[in-house]
């Protein structure tokens, strides 16, 4: 599948402070990807360098296989963006801006956005500055639909909203965007894994793994082992067990890479054949919080 | 530029009320300026506190305005919304750019015309005048607002941006008032210039920059380098510097040998070494010119004096003209300030001196004859000139409106009384050559269209009419001249131990 957006090893810094460590970053056409972290992972910033707001120190990034610091106005014409901290300018009605924008799109469509506006319910007469977050975050996302974006980069969209609006603005992207690729950043996975087909984990700045949903749901599992006698820990740990807890009794722990032969002979290697071993499926707000504490300890 | 159109609209739209008051002082100043024309036919319409006022708030909405203009699409940060719709940078700057042009340049235009119009001035020969007016209101009063608004998010970074180059020119102005505070010279224009230049090459740096790349750190490390250049342009431009170019410029070309600099020892009487207050002495000098061409006047502009003891210890002084320089009917005096140790060890000493004069000679003298009467008489060189007995009877006035500038020539005024057409009676009112400027541009900066000239005379006898006479600077040179063996102690005994 063709990749919309493309990182090569990209990095940027702010003075001394290390943001993004050679990232490489593909995501494909048509896809609903989610990239997920903890605050200060740099999701915000690598979406930034892909709309050009920001230059990289290194590296680079490509849009629909465009060099991002190349990216001319008829690209942003392909291109839907809306941030949880845009600027809008707050002295036009709802009305304003999108008649405002209109003459920017060649491709805009007047009936797709009375149609945006009316199923957000946005009032055209307010003024976006006397509009609450919620409702801004709607128009933002009204403006960045209409002209049918190939692209659409939702920056932490749902920061604040309560979750009638949060899925009011997801029902109201996945119909107005079916054909388009869509890239959503969330520091809160339970807010995305009912729609993301991709989902990419930033922490520090790496891309711990970027994978299919089916995927990651299948590879990770909360393993309890039982033994028949106490044991001592293990001085060694597979890589892939993550958040290890060890009661003398028991042990608990994510396997991040679940395969019941492997996993089976791993703990056999470790405890011997006279354990019990059960593995239990994982809700994505689980595996979430499992990568962000595992990424905080190895800090 | 239909995009460049629709942005101007939407600015137009959202900024209504900073162009509403942005047009009305324009529109004041348009009425104040034309009325202050009939103050000699209509008395009391010379509204100086309506004028000053409107002058002084006039820039200020401009500055608003341009503030409120490029902050509506602010350059710096990262999260402005209209960083990642299909801007075309160049029609935003052209938006910008035009908005200003059309709101602010072109409004002030239409209002020169009609004050130069309200002063009898004939506008149609002062269009390079009327362009040269807008192109230093935009390099004076609107670049370095709109270089600030660049590199700014909002009114209280713009403020800081605004008063921090203030808090440096009054550091500048506490640790060397003399120079900034020094009085204009004639060719003072060229540091004038340097600036401007100064100004126009960082405003098209920064908005280039700034509008292509949005790289504001760049662009504010940049906007630091070019005040400095631009303070130290403006402050420290050496005067000699500015002379050189000054008389690269002349109309004339002379012959070297012709003028020949002494020191003057008819009027040697003036020597003089007085010690002040800090220690330092002054050194005051007459010295002569001679041997200039017929018809020519010359004026003093500075001088540079080396004083060399015989152990080879030297001390160079460079001065500006108008504090050390003395002149009474073409006998100048040059003053050098020495310092104390230097005069005391070297007093008694046998010096060298060497010094350079700096002279603009005057010349191709014009002369108009101005009827009384309050009718305005062209006066070539100058503009329009008019005269009048003033209702007592006994005084008489002359005042001569010139556009964009003060008359590029020195001006004499004198009033006359002729019977038969013969010329009875002189009485010389006023010479102005210490404002005059060597610009060969046709407008110096500032908001008034028109420079006005105007005495007033109280003449015991009866005149009839005035007459302007002008000469106009032909050349500028350098000369140079050589004592031997000089004395300091030698000079001045008297007015010496009177100063201690």
């Amino acid at each position: 599948m063709a990749e919309v957006i493309r990182t090569v090893s990209l990095v940027k810094r702010f003075r001394n402070t290390l943001v993004i460590d050679h990232l490489d970053l593909h995501i494909p056409e048509e896809s609903v990807y989610g990239l997920i972290g903890p605050n200060g992972a740099g999701k915000s910033t690598t979406i930034k360098i892909l709309v050009n707001a920001l230059l990289p120190t290194s590296g680079h990034a490509e849009l629909f296989g465009r060099d991002s610091r190349t990216l001319m106005p008829e690209h942003f014409t392909q291109i839907g963006y809306v941030s949880e901290n845009q600027q809008l300018p707050g002295w036009m009605t709802v009305d304003d801006f999108m008649d405002y924008l209109r003459p920017f799109y060649p491709n805009w469509d007047d009936r797709r956005a009375h149609e945006l506006l009316r199923h957000f319910e946005l009032p055209p007469d307010r003024r976006i500055r006397e509009l609450s977050h919620g409702m801004r975050m709607k128009a933002a996302l009204a403006s960045s639909l209409a002209y049918r974006p190939r692209l659409i980069i939702l920056d932490e969209p749902f920061t604040g909203l309560d979750p009638l609006v949060r899925d009011e603005l997801i029902e109201g992207t996945l119909q107005a965007a079916a054909e388009a690729t869509i890239l959503v950043s969330c520091h809160d996975l339970s807010d995305i894994e009912t729609f993301v087909s991709h989902i990419g984990y930033l922490d520090r700045g790496r891309l711990q793994f970027s994978e299919e949903m089916a995927s990651l749901a299948s590879r990770f599992r909360e393993v309890e082992v039982t033994p028949a006698t106490s044991f001592p820990p293990p001085r060694l740990w597979p890589a892939a067990w993550l958040n290890a807890e060890h009661n003398g009794a028991v042990l608990r722990f994510v396997d991040s890479d679940f395969d019941q032969q492997r996993t089976s002979a791993a703990v056999e290697r470790l405890f011997g054949n006279e354990v019990h071993v059960s593995a239990k499926c994982m809700p994505l707000r689980s595996i979430f919080l499992t990568l962000a504490k595992a990424g905080r300890k190895a800090a | 530029m239909r995009q460049a159109l629709h942005i101007l609209r939407k600015d137009v739209r959202h900024l209504w009320k900073e162009l509403f008051a942005a047009l009305l002082l324009i529109a004041a100043f348009c009425f104040v300026g034309a009325r202050r024309a009939l103050w000699l036919d209509v008395p009391g319409t010379e509204r100086t506190a309506a004028w000053t006022l409107v002058t002084l708030l006039l820039p200020l909405s401009w500055w608003i305005l341009i503030a409120r203009l490029i902050h509506e699409e602010a350059l710096p940060g990262n999260s402005q919304f209209w960083i990642t719709r299909p801007y075309d940078r160049k029609s935003l700057l052209g938006a910008k750019l035009l908005f200003i042009f059309v709101f602010i340049n072109l409004p002030m235009l239409i209002a020169d015309v009609i004050i130069l119009h309200a002063y009898g001035l004939p506008v149609a020969a002062e269009w390079p005048g009327l362009l040269w007016a807008q192109v230093l209101l935009t390099v004076i009063f609107l670049l370095p607002i709109l270089i600030l608004s660049a590199v700014t998010t909002g009114f209280v970074q713009l403020l800081i941006a605004i008063l921090v180059p203030c808090l440096a020119v009054l550091l500048v102005t506490i640790v060397g008032p003399d120079l900034v505070l020094a009085l204009p010279s004639g060719y003072g224009w060229i540091n004038s210039y340097v600036a401007f230049v100064l100004i126009a090459v960082a405003a098209a740096v920064v908005l280039i920059w700034q509008y292509r790349r949005l790289g504001t750190a760049l662009a504010r490390s940049f906007v630091v380098v070019a005040g400095i250049l631009i303070l130290f342009g403006a402050v420290f431009f050496p005067w000699p510097v500015a002379f050189r170019i000054q008389s690269w410029l002349s109309k004339q070309r002379l012959d070297p040998s012709a003028v020949q600099v002494s020191l003057d020892s008819k009027n040697s009487w003036l020597n003089r070494a007085a010690v002040q207050g800090d220690g330092d002495v002054l050194i005051e000098l007459p010295v002569a010119i001679t041997d200039l061409p017929a018809g020519m006047s010359a004026k003093a502009e500075g001088f540079s004096l080396e004083l060399r003891a015989p152990d080879g210890t030297a001390r160079l002084v460079n001065q500006m003209p108008l504090n050390y320089l003395s002149e009474v009917n073409q006998q100048f005096s040059v003053k050098a300030i020495v310092d104390g140790a230097f005069y005391r060890t070297f007093k008694d000493e046998p010096l060298a001196l060497r010094a350079k004069v700096y002279l603009t000679l005057f010349g191709n003298r014009q002369v108009a004859r101005i009827p009384f009467g309050n009718r305005l008489a062209p006066v070539p060189r100058v503009g329009v000139c008019a005269a009048s007995q003033v209702r007592d009877g006994h005084s008489y006035f002359v005042v001569c409106n010139s556009p964009f500038r003060r008359p590029p020539v020195m001006v004499s005024f004198s009033f006359v009384e002729f019977t038969d057409n013969t010329l009875q009676n002189v009485w010389t009112a006023l010479q102005t050559s210490a404002g005059i400027s060597y610009s060969p541009l046709p407008a110096t900066p500032g908001l008034d269209p028109v420079s006005q000239e105007f005495t007033l005379s109280a003449i015991p006898v009866p005149m009839s009419g005035a007459v302007v006479e002008t000469q106009e600077p032909l050349a500028h040179i350098e000369r140079t001249f050589q004592i031997a063996n000089l004395r300091l102690a030698n000079l001045g005994q008297r007015a010496l131990s009177a100063s201690r």
